[in-house]
């Protein structure tokens, strides 16, 4: 009998804890955007680039932001095109889940692409009227990574021209005292 | 009969652009600075070119000396629309070589967005953007809110000063003289930025758990966007971003700083404080804040978007403060905002309407205005209602007991009219292209009123004659038209005059 109930357990947790994993479903950051109120409450998976600042708070959490736009695939330091705003939400996470993660995204670098998943809190009640996601695991994607900065001559050579060209005008032009 | 301008007006107008550009210059060294330290050395590049155009036009401008350097209202006023035009076209120069816009005019409507701290933002991945670049956007705002022609006349004192400070859409000169106003406000301003940025960077670092350098880069970024109301954010969510109710509390302090006259902040720090509440702008202001807040929340209440009253009135509070004040900061998404509609739309889109105080760094119509219209509409009444030879009191307290003539009347009635017809015109504009009556509507008052709050319809895709549409209503509203119609006049009578 004691065999028996052991064996129904496992099934249970074979059989429920796997679906209950696929029912969290992958959605864009864009649409979560848009669907607020609709996922609120909600498990659901969401992939991008981490960027901005991390913030380790004094209550263990840590918050940041999770960008799923263009530029995630094709910074534009990298030949992207610009194709307008970003698309961001708010991620928070034990601090713990965070504390091997690279730079967050910036000027300088591509932050690490991170797949988590979470449960999105639409005006949460706790945190008045804040929406989020509540981060439950993190998987790394693709680790954050350098963006190179080419420097024009160009530019450099016609500023440093017009500046030269207006002492030059300040001087010749100078009133007599 | 119009006269047509001569050479020396040229050389006049000229003369003092060139000087306001010398202090642009100067100015501008401060990213370019900002852009070593940080080793961003590819807009080190673009600040290096920008500060080159403007010392080379400063110098050549300053060099034209006419023979009377004397400066009449119509050259105060067509140097005062000119130098709202070409500083923005200059300083867009670093925007477009970041490569952050698809063309020219994307780069003009942020810098000119900037500028007349409107915050409206064609700016594709800022998330990404370098920091002194971030630092000119807002420092533009700054430089906006507090004038660029103040900043000259700073350091510039001389004959015709209170013609360009009147230029600007200033309409109170707090001290006797024009250059010891102009310090006042910088010396305002000054202590603000200690305070705000300290206080901002305190709580970036202690409780958001930024790194320092981070915390006081946040700090001043929103220092200068909601000092000087104008709704730029480092980072694509805006004040959502920091997720803290005290950094919030922190911005909206001020941000009512901002939209506070300097004349409020003079008599705040000399004189009896009381009096500062019998003023009619005051009174004004926080009547038609109580109002929209209470239009907005009721709106909020009905949308069923929150789930409950702490997160409603948290949020509707800081957005309408945002609106009110004409900076542009939100909490919430532009998607969430657009869904604002009814009496929340309405509550948002006359907060932004109205605007902050006169002499401020906030747009819209101005309370001191509103203030000023209704006391004539009552006035109005009470002489058909009383007796035919019955007086109607006419005075009203505003730094002191004051008349309202029908001179005054007359010149309030025009400009508030006139910013109503700047509301309707890109607002046609937008329905025109297809764009729902509710977010043109939004869209067209949050340009002209130089709020910068969006429902998504200020994006690279949209259509050129719209964009030129706002880009003209940042410019009038701020300059609240005068200066802009003198301009106009003044071509016009250099086609047709004789």
């Amino acid at each position: 009998m004691r065999r028996f109930v052991q064996v129904t357990f496992l099934a249970t947790v074979f059989v429920f804890i796997p679906a209950s994993a696929s029912a969290a479903e992958e959605v864009p950051v864009h649409e979560i955007l848009e669907l607020g109120p609709e996922l609120a409450g909600e498990e659901v998976i969401a992939e991008g680039e981490l960027i901005g600042d991390y913030g380790f708070r004094e209550d263990g959490s840590m918050w940041t932001q999770l960008n799923g736009d263009a530029y995630v695939d094709r910074p534009l330091r990298e030949g992207g095109p610009p194709v307008g705003a970003n698309a961001g939400i708010a991620l928070t996470m034990p601090a713990e889940l965070a504390e091997a993660l690279d730079p967050p995204g910036g000027y300088r670098n591509r932050g690490p692409v991170v797949r988590v998943t979470g449960i999105w809190k639409y005006h949460d009640s706790r945190r008045p009227g804040e929406s989020y996601l509540e981060v439950q695991s993190l998987t790394v994607t693709e680790p954050g990574r350098q963006l190179d900065e080419r420097v024009n001559s160009t530019v450099v050579i016609l500023g440093a021209v017009f500046l030269a060209g207006a002492c030059i005008v300040a001087l010749l032009t100078r009133p007599e005292d | 009969m119009l006269i047509r301008p001569v050479a020396e007006d040229f050389r006049v107008i000229g003369f003092y652009m060139g000087r306001i550009f010398l202090v642009v210059a100067a100015a501008s060294l401060l990213p370019l600075i900002w852009a070593g330290i940080a080793r961003e050395w590819h807009p080190f590049g673009s600040f290096l070119l920008m500060t080159g155009v403007f010392a080379l036009l400063g110098v050549a401008g300053h060099r034209l000396a006419p023979e009377e350097s004397e400066l009449d209202w119509s050259h105060g006023m067509v140097v005062v629309a000119l130098t709202w035009l070409i500083v923005p076209i200059i300083g867009a120069i670093p925007l477009l070589l970041s490569g952050h816009f698809g063309w020219p005019l994307d780069a003009f409507f942020d810098a000119m967005s900037g500028l007349t701290t409107t915050g409206l933002s064609l700016l594709s991945d800022v998330d990404h953007l370098a920091s002194s670049l971030n630092f000119w956007r807002h420092f533009l705002q700054f430089l906006g809110g507090q004038g660029i022609i103040l900043a000259a006349l700073t350091i510039f004192a001389g004959t015709g000063g209170i013609t360009l400070y009147f230029g600007e859409a200033r309409d109170e000169r707090i001290l006797p003289s024009v250059t010891s106003t102009a310090r006042f406000i910088w010396a305002v301003s000054v202590v603000h930025l200690i305070f705000g940025v300290t206080a901002l960077g305190l709580v970036g670092w202690l409780v958001l758990g930024f790194d320092l350098d981070r915390s006081i880069f946040h700090g001043l970024m929103i220092f200068f966007a909601g000092f000087d109301t104008g709704g730029f954010s480092p980072q694509s969510t805006s004040i959502g971003y920091y997720h803290s109710a005290i950094f919030e509390g922190v911005t909206a302090l001020l941000m009512v700083a901002g939209a506070m006259s300097f004349g409020l902040h003079y008599a705040m720090w000399r004189g009896p404080r009381r009096r500062v509440f019998a003023n009619l702008e005051t009174r004004t202001i926080l009547s038609t804040f109580g109002f929209t807040m209470v239009l907005t929340l009721l709106g909020l209440a009905t949308t069923g978007l929150f789930v409950n009253v702490a997160g409603l009135t948290r949020q509707g509070f800081f957005q309408i403060l945002s609106a009110h004040t004409g900076t542009g900061f939100s909490t919430v998404p532009s998607a969430e905002l657009a869904k604002w509609g009814g009496l929340a739309f309405g509550g948002m889109a006359i907060a932004m309407a109205l605007g902050g105080m006169g002499s401020s760094t906030a747009g819209g119509v101005k309370s001191l205005r509103i203030g000023l219209t209704i006391k004539a509409v009552v006035n109005q009444i009470r002489q058909v209602l009383l007796p035919e030879h019955a007086l109607v009191g006419t005075a009203y307290q505003q730094s002191g007991r004051k008349h309202l003539t029908p001179a005054l009347v007359q010149s309030v009635m025009i400009i508030s009219l006139l910013y109503v017809a700047l509301y309707l015109l890109g607002a046609g504009i937008g329905l025109a292209y297809g764009i729902p009556l509710q977010e043109s509507l939004f869209e067209s008052v949050s340009a002209s009123a130089n709020v910068g709050l969006s429902v998504g319809v200020t994006d690279p895709s949209m259509p050129i004659l719209l964009e030129l549409t706002y880009m003209v209503q940042m410019w009038a509203g701020r300059l609240e038209f005068v200066a802009v119609f003198s301009l106009l006049g003044f071509f016009y009578a250099w086609v047709r005059g004789k």
